[in-house]
């Protein structure tokens, strides 16, 4: 027994004391050091902090080399499929046009009201700083969901920044170095943002779930299923970190997709496919209530007038259009009927015209043989007279002419 | 002659540092097994990586540059940084240890033995993670990962015997 402890002793000794040959650290040292190394990271050392800047930015270049011929292959691949795609989702987008076209200007309407209605409860956002950004790591750690951007401390990025996609909410900055960042992706189990659901009204709070989706937590009311339509998800701009407003997802009503009796958000964008950010901070702005911010409120109301003012000449136009569309078409219709009718009296004109012709030719045959009963001693040749052959054209004229044309 | 035999020499030397830059490469690179998206399937290669070298081939696979393959997946994946050099160097010390107490090696063994090691070294992660730094782990999905990675090593331990047998000319 005794001896079997001390084999186990041994053996642990040598695996973790002993410099094996060929190492130039043992096992324990190491195991110490990178105990020491975490402890220390909890505390706020300058020197550490420095150290571990220095490591981040090596690691962060190195991984977007070697990450190279990888993401050149997923591209091209992307891009491939892309290509498939653009035919179909060209259709589509025609048709999206034209339908987003007529409700641009309402939006612009909401917008500018949006904006005044802020301001008055001095809750408006400007965009204080906006950078864009390359993403240089994408990797989808089990642990954190994170992207490695190319701009840091020295591009004026600071922690708390948020990070858009075509002005969809994709996360905020929680680490800045020198050269690099990184920003927590939405997706992050650690990720609370607390947002509001458009109809309704209803303030949630969603976190990541970890892979592509969020999931709402702490919402006050429920149960969402008596909603008919998907409910939009934005931020609400609680706790002053995001504006409030900015699109982040949608809830389908009609899909089943809770998971574990949660709601689950269906992001915009999709996190795999980042390559460029903008790195947006926000201010808010002052002054809503003295003088300059009611000539600017009269302003924005003038605004509003003036594309309420277009909105309804365009209206007021389209209408027209439509009427004059429908006046064309009808007149098209009553152009087609005329000249069928025209055609059909043409037609019947030709027969007519055809039935006069033969009555004048009945007429002057009729005529002819009156007069040639008449007249016909008058011009008929005999032994004793020099006149015309009956049946010749000259015959015929002397008949006409009552007997007066005498033969040359 | 003797040309081709220092070509085959230095091609050799060459391969013997394969499985570090391996490594290396695995822990920087984007394309992470430890996580492919899959609900229920995803592996930790650096674990068979290391548990196998460490165990086999310890000559070439030094505890220092492991130390610092470990600090850069820290660095890559967003954990505090040492965590994944605790975990990789407990990992270096078990298959030590199995090293020392085997006189027949038997791939069974090994394979079980690794199961055990991986549990424990997850655990030791898992409550680090947890506890000291406040991070949410999926508890079912870290469960899938070790059964992977522990179903992983046997085809791996065969791939890497191939490898060394036919490269390395290693029996």
């Amino acid at each position: 027994m005794e001896s079997s402890r001390d084999d186990f002793v041994i053996a642990i000794r040598s695996a973790f004391l002993k410099k094996e040959t060929k190492q130039r650290f043992s096992l324990l040292g190491l195991i110490f050091f990178s105990i020491i190394f975490l402890v220390l990271s909890n505390f706020n050392f300058k020197i550490i902090d420095y150290f571990k800047m220095g490591i981040k930015e090596t690691v962060y270049r190195s991984s977007f080399i070697v990450s190279g011929p990888e993401n050149f292959a997923k591209y091209s691949f992307s891009t491939i499929q892309n290509h498939f795609k653009i035919y179909e989702e060209s259709k589509e987008d025609k048709l999206e046009l034209e339908y987003l076209r007529t409700k641009n200007l309402s939006n612009e309407i909401i917008t500018l009201e949006n904006i005044k209605y802020k301001k008055l409860i001095d809750d408006y956002f400007i965009k204080d700083n906006e950078t864009y950004a390359k993403v240089l790591i994408d990797k989808q750690s089990p642990f954190l969901r994170s992207i490695i951007l190319n701009k840091g401390s020295k591009n004026n990025i600071k922690l708390g920044m948020v990070i858009l996609e075509e002005d969809y909410l994709i996360g905020k900055v929680i680490e800045v170095n020198y050269f690099t960042s990184r920003a927590l992706l939405i997706s992050d189990i650690n990720s609370k943002i607390p947002v509001s659901l458009q109809p309704g009204d209803i303030q949630a709070i969603m976190s990541g779930n970890g892979k592509k989706n969020g999931i709402l937590q702490y919402i006050k009311n429920s149960n969402l299923t008596e909603n008919e339509e998907d409910l939009l998800v934005l931020t609400s701009g609680a706790g002053g970190v995001f504006m409030s407003g900015i699109p982040i997802g949608v809830i389908k009503i009609n899909e089943d997709t809770s998971e574990k009796g949660e709601k689950v958000v269906k992001f915009y964008k999709d996190f795999s496919q980042l390559k460029y950010v903008k790195i947006v901070s926000y201010l808010r702005e002052r002054g809503a209530l003295d003088m300059t911010s009611k000539d600017k409120l009269k302003e924005i109301d003038d605004e509003i007038e003036e594309t309420n003012q277009e909105q309804e000449a365009l209206r007021i136009l389209l209408e027209q259009k439509k009427i004059a569309d429908e006046t064309r078409v009808k007149i098209i219709r009553e152009n087609d009927y005329l000249k069928a009718k025209i055609t059909k009296l043409e037609n019947e004109m030709l027969i007519i015209k055809k039935t006069i012709q033969q009555d004048d030719i009945r007429k002057q045959e009729i005529l002819f043989l009156e007069l040639n009963l008449l007249y016909e001693k008058k011009c008929k040749k005999t032994f004793y007279n020099k006149l015309y052959v009956k049946g010749s054209e000259d015959y015929k004229n002397c008949i006409l002419s009552k007997g007066v044309v005498k033969k040359n | 002659m003797s040309s081709s035999i220092q070509k085959k020499s230095l091609l050799a030397k060459s391969y013997k540092f394969f499985p570090i830059i391996f490594l290396f490469i695995s822990v920087l690179n984007e394309l992470d097994f430890n996580n492919l998206g899959l609900k229920y399937f995803s592996f930790n290669f650096s674990y068979i990586l290391i548990f196998y070298y460490s165990l086999k081939r310890s000559e070439n696979f030094t505890y220092g540059l492991i130390f610092v393959a470990g600090l850069f997946n820290d660095v890559v994946i967003g954990i505090p940084m040492g965590v994944s050099s605790l975990v990789y160097l407990l990992l270096c010390g078990a298959a030590a240890y199995l090293r020392n107490i085997t006189l027949r090696p038997n791939l069974m063994k090994d394979w079980f033995f690794f199961l055990i090691t991986i549990l424990t070294v997850n655990s030791i992660a898992f409550l680090i993670l947890t506890f000291i730094f406040d991070y949410e782990i999926d508890i079912f999905s870290q469960i899938v990962n070790i059964l992977f990675t522990f179903l992983f090593y046997l085809i791996f331990s065969f791939l890497f015997n191939f490898f060394e047998r036919t490269l390395l000319g290693r029996t």
